[in-house]
């Protein structure tokens, strides 16, 4: 007996180690040795430990850091209600990122998503997202950047991690809830932290993780941060915002700390405030100077509001701080390139590359950049790398869809139709793709497929003025003024300052007004 | 007959309110024109929706035979975009008076819209016969005829509007006749009435001056491009033209100030970032150039003379496998033109692809029958090979060109090229003295000889690494002149948003990293 281990100790070095199963499988050993099986023992203190270590262990295994996760669903979104401004003032509101634009190149260089922004360097969940106006455009953006559904709540993901707590115990569920005394748990901080994680994280019960955390931070007479904080994000859940937001605004008088910032960044969003959002964050920074999630926020924030030369600062201080910023280095790195410097950003990309970023989006950025630096021998390398890492249909129509266009940029039009063909064979709605298609077909005269291309496109995308704007020239060549009036109108909404689509509407507004 | 003409010049819908009280007038109807009057009234001042309204309620006291107010509610469609509701509520209207012309102008007008150009002129014709002097009717039925390629016919109904009234739009329709089927010379009379007819249109200025610009009669076209520019100094192509042509006089200056304007009301604009990056190749400022017509080729990929100018710069900077990508994608777009075989040749020279550069050459000579250039760029890569022979048929058909042109025009050449014609002439003659003193068996002379061929032997090389730095000096120096005809011949791309939009963005995909996990 002597020569063995503590059983306690290797339970925590499992921990660090984050081999939470066995941690767990171990505590659970000890458990069994003691006469209350199903909640520790008040006067032996190894117990605790081991019933404190085996509740932090099955939570770990199901945890997710809440900061950055935050999708949105079409229930949040549509019968949204947290808005105060229904109509905001410009510049104030992540409705309306049509309007703000602002120190960035137009949508004529850089094309915008589906909700109305220009294209980042950076894929996240909340930049896929606008506010869409329709249902059917709800259902057509897609939400993830792994899937091309959309989240109808999201309150039913958070429903589906917690089947996996019925597979970690045949014997049960490790501690019952329904017959559980909170009042006597909140009056034990050490234990009830624990518990409380575990009831919110592992057993996905907001309401009775809520009901703990408002006795335990009644026990303690409101002075730990620790508990507000928790409340918080227990409200954020349940979807009572202003209540989270005193929770965090109490638990910032009492501590400052950087989760606590970005929490309440979050409801500020949510809320569709923008402008607290950043003043928030700014406040934050001046606690903590060169904070890099602080730094990261506030550049999020003015992408959305689509102040592209706003965001870009922000992250370039972001990068004075970590050097090794992804987020930072790619989103730097495409904003170089749609300002005409494909040479600084291929510089961007050859870092992420050096630091071990190695997927489809880098290669195919890397050689667009080759290309348009004139580093021609680099570019047909990167594009078939990029085609061999492809993970999925969607990424292979990407990389088909650029080489297209290199390919009409060295002139050869055979070889685009067949790249722009192999995209659409790769993925049916690539819009661009039926758009770039439709115009090599009129350049070799055949009018009427171009046509079926372009009214295709229109469909696919009603937020590219390109499609419609195209159908609308095509048809007026040929007369037919009605179907490129409502192309035209169509093309001005996706694109006000288009000085082309402003002209044609003028000229058939003039074949309507005369006899 | 004069209250009818009056009537002809009003807006439509007061010209049929004047004509049918006249008609209508018996008392036993009196209930169907009752709200007519205030239909009128609405309708002029734009208030659609309450017109809208008291046509609703018109039509159901009247059981849909109010035939004014189906009449306005069909041009509300028309005004809304909804062609075929109004093709509809117009025959109807057809329906209720046969007799009236007013009606089957509109039906025709409407088939016209929808694109079914072959029933809008049919129901022209029917309504042609109610109504022989009306010039709507002609200038209408020229339209359709256009759209349907008969410009023979559309020619003839043009000129009878003409006689009838004359109005800027039918003059317009006929230049534009005659540019289709490229007559350049009744293009610019018919323009040049329009201009007597109406001085002050901008359109009709513009266009002849640009007319005018592609006949090389320059003095002409600057003092239309002015007079339009007087009338509206923000006139996009104007500026673009008379740029251009303030290019050619190497004017650059005056010629950025002038894009400066349309840069700002404009900013996508490929002709104007092509014209722009010229003005900066024509100030040597060559970074400036090539970052303006990069950005031009992006927004207009498929445009050959933006991947000439690029291909140029980029033999000027010395970056000749630049040059030869741009070149070969500009052949790619424009398979025909000599000169861009030429530059062509002088890259791979430059990139010592000397068996390509031939190739290019003979293909340039090929293609090329008036610029004296590509033969003498021709010449000096075959003396430089020491194919002497060959390149003295080269220099005289040179000579032949140059000799054309000095007949034809007062163009006068480069100085860079005239010295580089010169030298080469010097070099090959001294080839010539060589083969001429050989026969010569005096022994005094015999010296002679020897002195000669020395001199000779130690010419050829320098005049080799001359001859080859000047051949590219040249090349690009004469495209300066070039650059600017370039430049002079883009008022053309002005038309460009008339062609379908390529997709001009290129859409990099984003580079998804996966996030690492925050530990708390």
């Amino acid at each position: 007996m002597g020569s063995e281990m503590e059983p306690l100790l290797r339970a925590w070095s499992y921990f660090r180690r984050r081999k939470f199963q066995l941690c767990a499988d171990l505590c659970t050993q000890m458990l069994e040795k003691s006469p209350y099986d199903q909640e520790p023992a008040p006067d032996l203190p190894v117990s605790q430990a081991a019933w404190i270590l085996k509740a932090r262990a099955l939570t770990e295994m199901v945890y997710i850091d809440e900061i950055d996760v935050d999708q949105e669903g079409i229930a949040e979104m549509i019968l949204d209600e947290n808005a105060i401004a229904q109509v905001p003032r410009p510049g104030t509101s992540l409705k309306l990122p049509g309007t703000n634009q602002t120190g960035g190149p137009t949508q004529a260089v850089r094309p915008i998503t589906q909700a109305g922004r220009p294209i980042t360097g950076f894929l996240r969940p909340s930049t896929q997202s606008g506010r869409p106006g329709t249902m059917e455009q709800a259902i057509r953006t897609p939400r993830t950047a792994y899937t091309a559904r959309p989240i109808t709540s999201s309150s039913g993901r958070f429903v589906r991690l917690g089947t996996a707590s019925m597979l970690t115990s045949p014997d049960g569920p490790f501690i019952n809830l329904s017959r559980l005394n909170l009042t006597k748990y909140s009056q034990k901080p050490k234990l009830a932290k624990a518990l409380f994680e575990y009831i919110l994280h592992h057993e996905n019960d907001v309401k009775m993780a809520l009901d703990l955390a408002s006795l335990s931070t009644e026990y303690s007479q409101y002075k730990d941060w620790w508990w507000k904080v928790q409340i918080g994000k227990c409200y954020y859940r349940l979807g009572m915002y202003r209540e989270a937001e005193k929770q965090f605004k109490s638990a910032l008088k009492q501590q400052e700390m950087v989760d606590t910032f970005l929490y309440l960044a979050k409801v500020y969003i949510i809320l569709d405030q923008p402008v607290t959002a950043l003043n928030l964050f700014k406040q934050g920074l001046d606690k903590f100077p060169g904070e890099v999630t602080l730094l990261c926020g506030i550049a999020r924030i003015y992408e959305e509001m689509n102040n592209s030369s706003s965001a870009a600062e922000y992250y370039k201080e972001v990068l004075k701080q970590d050097n090794t910023h992804v987020e930072a280095i790619a989103c730097i790195g495409s904003n170089h390139f749609y300002s005409d410097q494909p040479e600084v950003a291929l510089r961007f990309y050859r870092r992420l590359l050096q630091m071990g970023v190695y997927n489809c989006q880098l290669f195919n950025n890397l050689g667009l950049c080759c290309f348009y630096a004139q580093q021609y021998d680099m570019t047909l390398t990167s594009f078939e790398r990029a085609l061999s890492l492809a993970e999925n249909e969607e990424e292979a129509a990407d990389v088909w869809y650029n080489l297209g266009h290199i390919a009409v940029g060295i002139g050869d039009t055979n070889l685009a139709h067949q790249c722009f063909r192999l995209a659409l064979v790769h993925n049916n709605h690539h819009a661009e793709a039926y758009n770039n298609l439709a115009v090599l077909e009129m350049r070799k005269g055949h009018v009427e497929q171009a046509r079926a291309l372009l009214q295709t496109a229109s469909s696919l995308a009603p937020h590219m003025y390109e499609p419609h704007f195209n159908f609308a020239t095509v048809s007026d060549k040929i007369g037919d003024l009605q179907r490129s009036y409502v192309a035209a109108q169509k093309s001005e909404v996706a694109f006000p300052e288009h000085v082309d689509t402003q002209h044609l509407i003028k000229q058939l507004k003039q074949h309507f007004a005369m006899l | 007959m004069a209250e009818v003409k009056l009537g002809m010049k009003t807006q439509v819908p007061a010209s049929v309110e004047s004509q049918k009280p006249r008609s209508k007038k018996a008392p036993d109807f009196p209930i169907v024109e009752k709200q007519n009057w205030l239909i009128h009234l609405h309708y002029i001042r734009k208030d659609y929706e309450a017109c809208k309204a008291v046509i609703k309620e018109q039509l159901q006291e009247t059981q849909g035979l109010c035939e004014y107010a189906i009449y306005v509610q069909a041009l509300i469609f028309r005004l809304e975009g909804n062609i075929q509701e109004s093709l509809e509520l117009f025959q109807t209207c057809a329906v209720l008076s046969p007799q009236c012309a007013d009606n089957l102008k509109q039906v025709a007008r409407s088939l016209f819209l929808l694109g079914k150009h072959k029933a809008a002129t049919e129901v022209y014709n029917e309504a042609a016969k109610l109504n022989q002097k009306d010039w709507e009717i002609c200038h209408n039925l020229g339209v359709c005829y256009t759209y349907l390629k008969q410009f023979n016919k559309a020619q003839d109904q043009l000129h009878s509007a003409l006689q009838l009234n004359k109005h800027d739009l039918t003059y317009i329709m006929l230049g534009k006749i005659h540019l289709l089927q490229g007559d350049l010379d009744k293009a610019i009379e018919i323009y040049k009435k329009a201009v007597e007819f109406s001085p002050e249109n901008t359109e009709l200025l513009t266009t002849l001056g640009l007319l005018y610009l592609q006949l090389g009669v320059y003095q002409k076209a600057f003092e239309h491009l002015g007079n339009a520019l007087t009338y509206d100094p923000a006139n996009y192509k104007a500026i673009l033209a008379a740029g251009s042509m303030m290019q050619t006089h190497g004017d650059f200056d005056v010629a950025l100030t002038k894009y400066r304007v349309v840069a700002c009301a404009i900013p996508e604009s490929p002709p104007l970032w092509n014209n722009i990056g010229m003005c900066f190749f024509g100030k040597k400022k060559y970074v400036a150039a090539i970052s303006c017509l990069k950005r031009a080729n992006y927004l207009a990929p498929f445009d050959w003379k933006i991947l000439y100018n690029l291909g140029l710069v980029h033999l000027t900077m010395q970056q000749y496998a630049s040059a030869f990508h741009f070149l070969s994608a500009a052949i790619n777009f424009q398979p025909k033109m000599g000169e861009l075989y030429m530059l062509l040749a002088v890259a791979l020279t430059n990139l010592e692809d000397i068996e390509n550069a031939r190739r290019a050459y003979v293909e340039a000579v090929r293609l090329d029958k008036c610029n004296p250039l590509v033969n003498l760029n021709y010449a000096v890569l075959l003396y430089n090979q020491g194919e002497k022979k060959s390149a003295l048929a080269q220099y005289q058909e040179m000579e032949k060109k140059v000799n054309f042109l000095k007949d034809n025009s007062p163009l006068e050449f480069d100085s860079e090229m005239v010295e580089m014609a010169q030298k080469l002439g010097a070099a090959l003659q001294v080839g010539e003295a060589l083969v001429w003193t050989k026969p010569v068996k005096d022994p005094k002379t015999k010296h002679r000889t020897n002195s000669g061929s020395k001199s000779a032997t130690l010419q050829q090389p320098l005049g080799s690494i001359q001859a080859l730095g000047q051949a590219m000096s040249s090349a690009a120096a004469y495209r300066k002149i070039l650059s600017g005809a370039v430049g002079a011949q883009l008022p053309k791309p002005p038309s460009l948003p008339l062609e379908p939009e390529p997709e001009p963005t290129v859409e990099a995909s984003p580079t998804e990293a996966s996030e690492q996990k925050k530990e708390k």
